[in-house]
């Protein structure tokens, strides 16, 4: 018994002398950082165009600072007018913006001026007409007894509350009005959250047609792509290599010819409705307005999806093995039966592999829903851009984007309840 | 060291020294036809043309502002419209060029006096004019829809009227242009639009008068649209950018007839990027892209109208100026006469009420 521990005790050495253990330990590591720094580059890339960008936009979603850098002593004494008790601010707020408007940096307040005018229409105007003014009173040394009634001798613009009461959203280095935006809410007077103007709610529904849409386009994957799946990986080799050349023609054609083409086909005087007019199906003045709605978007985007339903799908049916179904009839099964309670189940992966896929494409879908949406096809990504390069309004696109980013997870979340993420098989 | 190795790093040299050395302008702008003619009126036409890069972008300021703010500046001139003109320069992306030397009009008239007399009364600090470019309504007289009564539409009013000539109407599906539009076809003067619109009860109005229309609208949002839609018999007439028709009508043999009564004239700019990597080779090339004879010259090869009152004269003395040799007058959306039966956009308007018209519009669209 002693003997033996002591051989284990033991230690076990290399030719030059060092423990094995610590060799091992020592080209274990190596071995490691080799490896590490063979997906270093790949690691740093998607740090540097993946991750750093999503968290800049999902700060750039709640971030006021800028404003606030500009407008400190405003904003401050903004913080103590009683709303209740005085019809406009007092007169120490009118003191603190007419010297920061006066005395600021150009720049800086050209920049506010472009987050301040998504409060309120008109603020631009307003700021930069002030702003012109009392660079003139300042050089001039004219003496101001009453900065408000300068102000509003200025413009009377500032004598009007609404402008006053949009201040009250920008107050706050941090704030979630962008989100509110996003979804058709804004503040009121007492920063109360209210639903914004009736003419003006267009986010909400745009989501749930965005929704909607996406949900729509999945289905019909499913629906269109599945017996060609199943054609395909039932056929004969040589039939089915020229049909999936016929899947995957449209997949490399590009995507703008695809949706020019569906133009083409869909429109009044296009070559389905003049089709069925000479069929006499339908009369000259009956052609159906099939593309510039959400019509056109649906078969469009259907269309140009399905092969991202379709590979998944056929991926995973080449593999389950036709002796199943046979193994099914031989155990007494009808056809309908076995295809139900035996082949259905085995394609499950395909199924969710192509439907998340299809799915995720669809919600962020830009540029068919742009050319052929016409009035009501639009979807979300079409106010994204629009903000993005039109009215600069880069709180509310990150907003937007970190919404669809939310809704992503919560999918992928449910998804993975409910069937499984390691379920997913795409090929 | 061997041959081969010095032959190679001889060629290096070679290969990057002339891109380095000198100082390349880069010069970004819409791309396609207008480019094109970008290229044969400033580029050519200038002292150093190699020295000149066109790019295209795709509009908008978000990549211009997203290289200010990255500090990265690769563009020099960005073309651009009118309330981006201003948005750009008060938010500093542009720098302020007031104290350049613009070349007066050959009759020594100055660029401001210039401009005022084609009706821009302000030009942004930070950039140089280039083109008026329009909103029109046109139709296809070869075309003509049997149930019109042979009336020809010749107002922006018979645009908006369905009864005397019913079919369908191409409209973009943005809010610019459309909303003035409705308000002169309603009856407003085309020089008050504006101080309609400042009233909520203004905008209100022009948005009934779209409601008059709304179901006999198809939307487009890509230039070349318009002119399928009228062309395949999609619709009956159209708003299009009018450089579009008059590219058809003088290139392509089409036969479009311009609605000019109520179309809305947009201004269209150069600005200089604020940190841009060849700044004084960029100011130069913006004088140079600015005088009266290159905005002329302009016309040549699109139908976009010289913001420059001068330009036009250069343009009337000498035509024909097509460069095919054929009269372009008639297309050139700006002559005297059509400046005064036209909206002149006011980005200032739009840069202060844009996003919530456009939310507005979109709202329309979808209802």
């Amino acid at each position: 018994m002693e003997a033996h521990i002591s051989t284990a005790e033991q230690v076990l050495l290399t030719t030059d002398g060092i423990p094995l253990k610590d060799s091992l330990k020592k080209t274990e590591r190596r071995n490691k950082i080799k490896a590490f720094l063979l997906v270093f580059p790949l690691l740093l890339f998607i740090i540097v165009t993946f991750v750093v960008p999503i968290f800049d936009m999902l700060g750039r979603s709640i971030d006021d600072s800028q404003i606030n850098q500009v407008y400190p002593k405003t904003f401050e004494e903004y913080g103590k007018w009683d709303k209740k008790a005085d019809e406009l601010p007092p007169e120490e707020v009118f003191k603190a913006i007419y010297f920061e408007l006066g005395t600021g940096d150009k720049i800086m307040i050209g920049r506010a001026l472009t987050r301040m005018n998504y409060s309120k229409s008109g603020w631009k105007s307003l700021i930069k007409k002030t702003q012109r003014q009392i660079k003139k009173d300042l050089k001039a040394e004219t003496v101001i007894t009453s900065y408000k009634d300068r102000l509003i001798e200025i413009n009377e613009k500032w004598a009007d509350r609404t402008y006053w009461y949009a201040m009250s959203q920008m107050i706050n280095e941090r704030t979630p009005i962008y989100y509110w935006n996003a979804l058709d809410r804004t503040y009121d007077a007492e920063m109360n959250v209210v639903r914004q103007s009736e003419e003006r709610r267009i986010y909400v529904k745009t989501w749930i047609k965005t929704f909607k849409v996406s949900v729509y386009v999945t289905f019909f994957c499913l629906l269109l792509g599945f017996p060609v799946a199943h054609l395909l990986a039932n056929l004969p080799l040589r039939y089915s290599n020229l049909l999936m050349i016929f899947v995957l023609l449209p997949f490399w054609t590009s995507l703008l010819v695809r949706t020019t083409a569906w133009i083409v086909m869909l429109q009044q005087n296009g070559v389905i409705n003049g089709v069925l007019v000479w069929l006499g199906i339908l009369c000259d003045d009956c052609r159906i307005q099939m593309v510039y709605n959400e019509t056109g978007t649906l078969i469009a985007m259907t269309q140009i999806l399905l092969p991202f339903m379709i590979l998944p799908l056929y991926s995973v049916m080449k593999v389950i093995p036709p002796s199943h179904l046979r193994a099914a009839a031989n155990l007494g099964a009808k056809p309908f039966t076995a295809f139900i309670r035996v082949y259905l189940p085995q394609t499950v992966p395909g199924m969710s592999a192509g439907g998340l896929l299809v799915f995720v494409l669809a919600i962020g879908y830009f540029i068919t829903p742009e050319l052929v949406g016409g009035k009501d096809g639009q979807l979300i990504g079409h106010w994204i851009a629009y903000h993005l390069k039109t009215t600069l309004n880069w709180g509310l696109c990150a907003a937007l984007g970190a919404i669809l980013l939310g809704i992503m997870l919560i999918l992928y979340w449910l998804y993975n309840r409910i069937v499984g993420i390691d379920n997913i098989k795409l090929g | 060291m061997s041959k081969f190795f010095k032959t190679i790093i001889a060629f290096a040299f070679l290969s990057v020294v002339p891109f380095s050395a000198s100082a390349e302008v880069t010069f970004v702008s819409w791309g396609g036809a207008y480019t094109e003619s970008q290229i044969k009126a400033y580029g050519d036409t200038y002292s150093d043309p190699d020295s000149i890069i066109f790019e295209p972008y795709n509009g908008g300021l978000g990549e211009v502002r997203a290289q200010v703010e990255s500090g990265n500046v690769a563009w020099d001139i960005v073309d651009v419209l009118p309330s981006e003109a201003i948005i750009g320069c008060d938010e500093g992306l542009f720098e302020d060029l007031s104290d350049v030397a613009w070349t007066d009009a050959p009759d020594g008239t100055s660029m401001e006096d210039d401009l005022a007399a084609s009706g821009v009364t302000i030009m942004p600090p930070c950039c140089a004019p280039q083109i008026f470019w329009t909103y029109v309504a046109f139709y296809d007289p070869d075309n003509f829809p049997g149930n019109w009564s042979g009336a020809k539409p010749e107002g922006i009013a018979d645009f908006f009227d369905v009864e005397n000539f019913p079919g369908k109407r191409g409209v973009h599906t943005w809010a610019n242009a459309i909303v003035e539009m409705a308000l002169v076809a309603d009856g407003v003067g085309v020089n008050d639009v504006y101080d309609v619109l400042e009233t909520s009860e203004g905008v209100d109005r022009a948005f009934a008068k779209l409601d008059t229309i709304k179901d006999h609208i198809i939307h487009w949002s890509a230039g070349s649209k318009p002119l399928e839609l009228v062309k395949s018999g999609e619709v009956v007439m159209s708003l299009a950018y009018n450089g579009r028709v008059g590219a058809a009508n003088l290139s392509e043999g089409e036969n479009f007839e311009y609605i000019w009564e109520g179309q809305v004239i947009e201004q269209e700019y150069i600005c200089l990027m604020n940190g841009a990597p060849n700044r004084d080779a960029a100011i130069d090339f913006m004088i140079h892209a600015s005088s009266s004879e290159s905005q002329a010259e302009q016309a040549k090869y699109i139908t976009y109208g010289p913001m420059r009152a001068s330009g036009i004269d250069i343009i009337a003395a000498g035509e024909p100026w097509f460069h095919t040799g054929i009269n372009v007058l008639d297309q050139m959306p700006n002559t005297p006469d059509k400046l005064a039966i036209s909206v002149i956009g006011d980005p200032t308007w739009w840069a202060d009420n844009g996003s919530e018209i456009s939310e507005r519009y979109g709202a329309w669209m979808g209802n």
